[in-house]
């Protein structure tokens, strides 16, 4: 589908992805826009109830990004965010939602040049899987904010 | 018995007789049928060095087709030349999608599609990696003492990077297997030096040079005689010391093995499968020193 | 209701050429929430901090997001600015639109988007913002120092000095790194030996620095401020307390076996002490080579020994010790000539690399200062020294340039001739790159005096014929190849971390980079601190440099841990977790996630507590809280889902 641009939300960790992301941009590389970071101290404090959030409030794809194995700096963060995403593919797969839409990548902080690869990667992934058709897409948020 | 298909190229068939008999008795007696590939084609020779000259690589391409259509996934050979088109080729057509197309669109009076799975390997990295040295150690009967071997790669094995079957600055297969055949592998630092190729055809004083120096770097080096592992190179090291020798009429020559055949000797396999009818530098001393 | 302010920065083009900034401004000001929504040419100037001050007092906000660069580069400046205007500093969030929106994207009208997102998510986010206040902590005062080189010499020195106790680890018997194995040091052709002893010496009796020889540090606990650290200290053979270190014990060893110090060119003894000017100077004996140790036999030397120093001790000590901050100059290694194969793999013995021939030089080495091959002891006459052997080569090797190599192949050739005076040194080098103080003059003066011999051009092979070894060159200004028989070549090879740098990097949580160096928090501004609070760097572990750029660095690191332990208290950040204790049941499952041993449990009330101090922030015990009752203090459950919503329901423009 040429003209879909998919929205994608991504969990990234303070010490390493939001990092490398940054390298990337003080280093000027390019990637598709379609990707927007929330910085988290760690990968791990992504919950899986967030996870499905995100595909309900109209995220076509959810990257997460985290330390490589051994170098989390919380130590022992990112083994357990890599057993909450497998639990979380499966549980997509048996929502007949593709697995696919969920990536879990490892990107240090001196990976400026992965980070826009791995994006550009998945956002085109994201193209050829198409839009998630989800019977609720709510622009949930401004009813949120005017009972504040 | 285990069955790879086999890929001789032109010239196995014609000047380099005894490098395809030995090596295919060599296989059989370790335990490998080495399957002619039925209606195969010319490899193409030469790589083709420009991006965009897709047409070279429809023979290589042809002949993966032929692979493929046998029902296999893999194939070997022994003449290093085809083996380093093949394995180039067979990368950039089995990697992009695109120029596959091109090419099985181009080849329309094929029944099938190529579907870029096929892989090539060399006889020596069939040796090494799947019979492995320890095995043919044991097989080994006439272990070849007293015999100091120049261990010689030419190029074709060794370069560029995407094709070499082994580090291209410190080669180490023919090292070991000269070493477990029970021969002496002598320090031989020409031993990835160009033999002059193709230059044999119109410019033969290349190659005469060329020739002179590898040889003679082997005979300081204290060898009895060079290990080869490609037609081409043992053309222009062995047959072209007649040149040699009318420029350098006090060039030492020394004789040429390929490595099955050293392979043959030492498993004592029938000398016939050796052909040493076709060889310039006679053989006899060396095979002499064996029996002794 | 809460009262924000958004501030968006043009950073000059940097964001505005990408970014449509003015237009940006206009569709917040209508935002629910948003009071005042402007932007500024350059934020964080002096002007724009004001800007923001002046707005926040005009329109009464207690919450600021200021959308320029990543909060890594200026959350403290803003945060700065917030607090001078009364407002808690915690209720300043940063919009990352320029590394990670204007940098990466080219479509302006795409990236405009994007930056709307970014811009919602973190208005969003400071909505939900409470009021925090640092953690204050107490700071140990005292300093470890890892590698005992040149550069960590000149770290211990400066915070001793500056009157803090420092611990000096090295894993070698004797400090002093490979500088001690020099001859002389360009561009001044110092004695090496000569200027580093006295700071040897120095370390030695310092008032304040604790020498740990032969030790490595096992275990780093803790954080900035608070460090627990396990060190190990190998087992020695010998009493250091009781050894005078008078050297009987190695003259009566009848072992021999290569010198790491030596390079492989000469010979020590099993129990050994590693050079004549080692600090300590005393020996340790090397378990795998000594016959006590392999057989029960022999004992010669705690014989000899008249202070009955040699106990053949075999088990290592452990000591637990509390740091503030952490130096790391580790140092390198030489790149091995074993994974050059054009240059014979480290199977020729007259194929040396530069801190071989430093040997060679030395007047204390193993040929007294006569410049003999190593295959027959000849006197050499041609050497030829071969530049970026593995280095700049992306290929196959390492892709940076090492940085030293150009000017000591050009001491070497130096002092080789003045060796030898009816000898030839040839240089083959692709670049020669001199640019310190006094660099240029030095590498002039190798030609004009010394008739020191450079030859624009890779060595593509070398091989050994007869007795000689045969370099096939060229000569790239002349466009001729170059063939020269020489007696001995010298590879200036590669500069690498030393092995094992990734190991203790992560012992100590600090990051490396693409080549195993140590990473820096920013190469420009901040080259020798890590990410991870508390550890600086100095010397080659972070990038190849020559002595006097590592003192300098050293110096440096020892400023930055002296600055460290100036204050009275040290600050931690606030965002951490908290237990809601009417929704926690006990469970305890949050102690047993939590890397730290920061969640500690309340007897008394049944439920879990979070211990300030300790927590680092992760967050892994509020995903693990089954019951909800954990949340991590301005990054909540709540704030991360309002986060994403709004970066999922902007509307594109059509």
């Amino acid at each position: 589908m040429k003209d879909f641009e998919p929205r994608i939300v991504c969990y990234v960790c303070k010490w390493c992805t939001y990092a490398g992301a940054d390298l990337a941009g003080t280093s000027r590389m390019k990637h598709q826009p379609n990707t927007t970071n929330i910085r988290l101290m760690c990968s791990s404090r992504l919950n899986m109830e967030q996870i499905m959030e995100s595909f309900k409030d109209g995220a076509d794809g959810v990257f997460v990004g985290g330390c490589h194995p051994g170098d989390c700096h919380y130590l022992y963060g990112n083994y357990k965010t890599q057993k909450r995403i497998m639990i979380m593919h499966r549980i997509l797969k048996d929502l007949g939602i593709e697995p696919e839409r969920l990536r879990l990548e490892w990107i240090s902080a001196s990976e400026g040049k992965r980070y826009v690869e791995l994006v550009d990667d998945f956002i085109e992934s994201i193209k050829t899987l198409g839009p998630l058709k989800l019977s609720s897409n709510g622009n949930s948020i401004e009813k949120e904010i005017s009972t504040k | 018995m285990k069955e790879i298909i086999y890929y001789p190229g032109c010239t196995l068939k014609n000047t380099a007789k005894n490098f395809e008999d030995s090596a295919l008795a060599c296989a059989e007696a370790l335990g490998y049928k080495l399957r002619e590939l039925e209606d195969w084609y010319c490899c193409g020779t030469v790589f083709s060095l420009t991006s965009d000259d897709l047409m070279h690589h429809i023979a290589p391409a042809r002949n993966l087709l032929k692979v493929q259509e046998a029902g296999e996934d893999r194939f070997t050979t022994l003449c290093s030349m085809c083996y380093n088109t093949l394995k180039r080729s067979s990368k950039r057509i089995n990697e992009i999608e695109d120029d596959r197309e091109k090419i099985n669109s181009f080849m329309y009076e094929e029944e099938n599609d190529y579907e870029g799975k096929v892989n090539i390997i060399h006889f020596l990295e069939l040796l090494r990696d799947e019979i492995g040295f320890e095995t043919i150690m044991k097989n080994v009967k006439k272990p070849l003492k007293n015999l100091n071997l120049a261990p010689y790669y030419g190029c074709m094995l060794l370069r560029p990077l995407e094709a070499a079957i082994d580090d291209p600055d410190s080669p180490k297969v023919l090292e070991e297997l000269i070493k477990v055949l029970g021969a002496k592998s002598v320090y031989f630092p020409f031993k990835n030096e160009c033999c002059g190729a193709y230059e044999t055809v119109s410019e033969v004083d290349f190659v005469v040079e060329r020739a002179r120096n590898i040889i003679g770097n082997a005979k300081r080096n204290k060898a009895d005689a060079l290990v080869v592992s490609c037609p081409l190179c043992a053309f222009n090291l062995d047959n072209r010391q007649k040149n040699v020798v009318i420029k350098y009429p006090d060039f030492e020559g020394m004789p040429v093995f390929y490595f099955t055949q050293i392979l043959a000797l030492a498993l004592d396999l029938n000398p016939e499968v050796c052909h040493y009818n076709l060889h310039y530098q006679p053989v006899d001393d060396i095979l002499r020193r064996i029996e002794q | 209701m809460k009262r924000m302010g958004l501030f968006i920065c043009h950073c000059g083009t940097n964001i505005a050429d990408t970014v449509d900034v003015e237009a940006l401004a206009k569709r917040f000001e209508s935002y629910p929430g948003i009071e005042i929504s402007t932007t500024y040419k350059y934020m964080c100037s002096h002007p724009g901090q004001e800007m923001i001050k002046e707005s926040i007092e005009k329109y009464n906000l207690d919450g600021v997001i200021v959308a320029a660069c990543s909060p890594t580069l200026h959350e403290v400046t803003f945060r700065r600015v917030t607090r001078a205007s009364g407002v808690n500093p915690y209720q300043c969030e940063m919009a990352n639109i320029r590394e990670q929106c204007s940098w990466v994207h080219t479509d302006n009208v795409k990236a405009t988007e994007k930056a709307e997102r970014i811009i919602k998510s973190i208005i969003e986010k400071v909505r939900l913002n409470e009021d925090l206040d640092p953690i204050k902590v107490d700071v140990k005062r005292k300093a470890l120092v890892i590698g005992g080189g040149i550069a960590g010499i000149q770290a211990a020195l400066d915070i001793a000095d500056a009157g803090y106790p420092v611990i000096l680890v090295e894993k070698d018997p004797s400090i002093g790194g490979h500088m001690a194995q020099l001859s002389e040091t360009f561009p001044t052709l110092d004695c090496s030996q000569c200027i580093l002893t006295p700071k040897m010496v120095e370390v030695a009796s310092h008032p304040n620095i604790e020498l740990l020889t032969y030790s490595e540090v096992k275990k780093v606990d803790g954080y900035v401020g608070n460090f627990k650290v396990l060190i190990e200290e190998k087992p020695k053979g010998v009493d250091w307390d009781i050894c005078t270190g008078c050297g009987e014990c190695s003259d009566v060893c009848p072992i021999s076996v290569p010198s790491e110090f030596e390079r492989g060119l000469g010979e020590r003894t099993a129990i050994y002490t590693p050079f004549p000017q080692a600090v300590p100077n005393k020996p340790v004996i090397d378990t795998d080579n000594c016959l006590k140790f392999k057989t029960g036999a022999c004992g010669l030397c705690s014989q000899q020994c008249d202070a009955d120093a040699v106990t053949y001790n075999d088990d290592p000590n452990y000591r637990e010790e509390d740091i503030g901050a952490i130096v790391v100059a580790t140092g390198y290694e030489l790149y091995p000539i074993l994974n050059i194969g054009e240059y014979g793999a480290g199977e020729i013995d007259d194929v040396i690399d530069g801190l071989a021939f430093e040997r060679l030089l030395s007047a204390s080495g193993p040929t007294g200062g006569e410049i003999r091959r190593p295959s027959d002891g000849k006197i050499v006459e041609d050497v030829v020294f071969i530049q970026c052997a593995g280095s700049r080569d992306p290929e196959k090797h390492k892709p940076y340039c090492s940085r030293i190599c150009c000017m000591y192949s050009t001491k070497q050739a130096m002092l080789f001739k003045h060796s030898v005076h009816h000898g030839q040194p040839y240089i083959f080098y692709i670049d020669i790159r001199s640019g310190g103080k006094g660099y240029e003059e030095f590498v002039e003066r190798a030609q004009r005096e010394d008739g020191v011999i450079y030859i624009r051009g890779k060595v593509s092979k070398l091989y050994r014929d007869g007795d000689k070894v045969k370099i096939i060159g060229v000569d790239t200004i002349s466009n001729k190849p170059v063939e020269i028989e020489a007696d001995l070549v010298v590879l200036a090879m590669a500069m690498v971390p030393t092995p094992g740098t990734d190991k203790l990097a992560n012992t100590l949580k600090v990051g490396t980079g693409t080549n195993g160096f140590l990473q820096e928090t920013h190469p420009k501004l901040r080259p020798l601190e890590s990410i991870t609070s508390g550890f600086f760097f100095a010397g080659c572990a972070q990038a190849p440099k020559d002595i006097p750029d590592a003192v300098s660095q050293a110096s440096g690191a020892a400023s930055k841990v002296v600055g460290l332990f100036s204050g009275e208290y040290l600050q931690l950040e606030p965002t951490i977790a908290t237990v809601d204790e009417e929704k926690c049941s006990g469970c305890r499952i949050c102690i047993s996630v939590c890397p730290y041993n920061a969640r500690v449990f309340d007897e008394i009330k049944g439920i879990a507590r979070v211990n300030e101090a300790l927590c680092e922030s992760c967050g892994a015990c509020v995903v693990a809280c089954p019951s909800g009752a954990t949340n991590q203090r301005n990054l909540t459950d709540e704030q991360i889902s309002i986060m994403a919503k709004a970066i999922l329901s902007v509307e594109e423009e059509e």
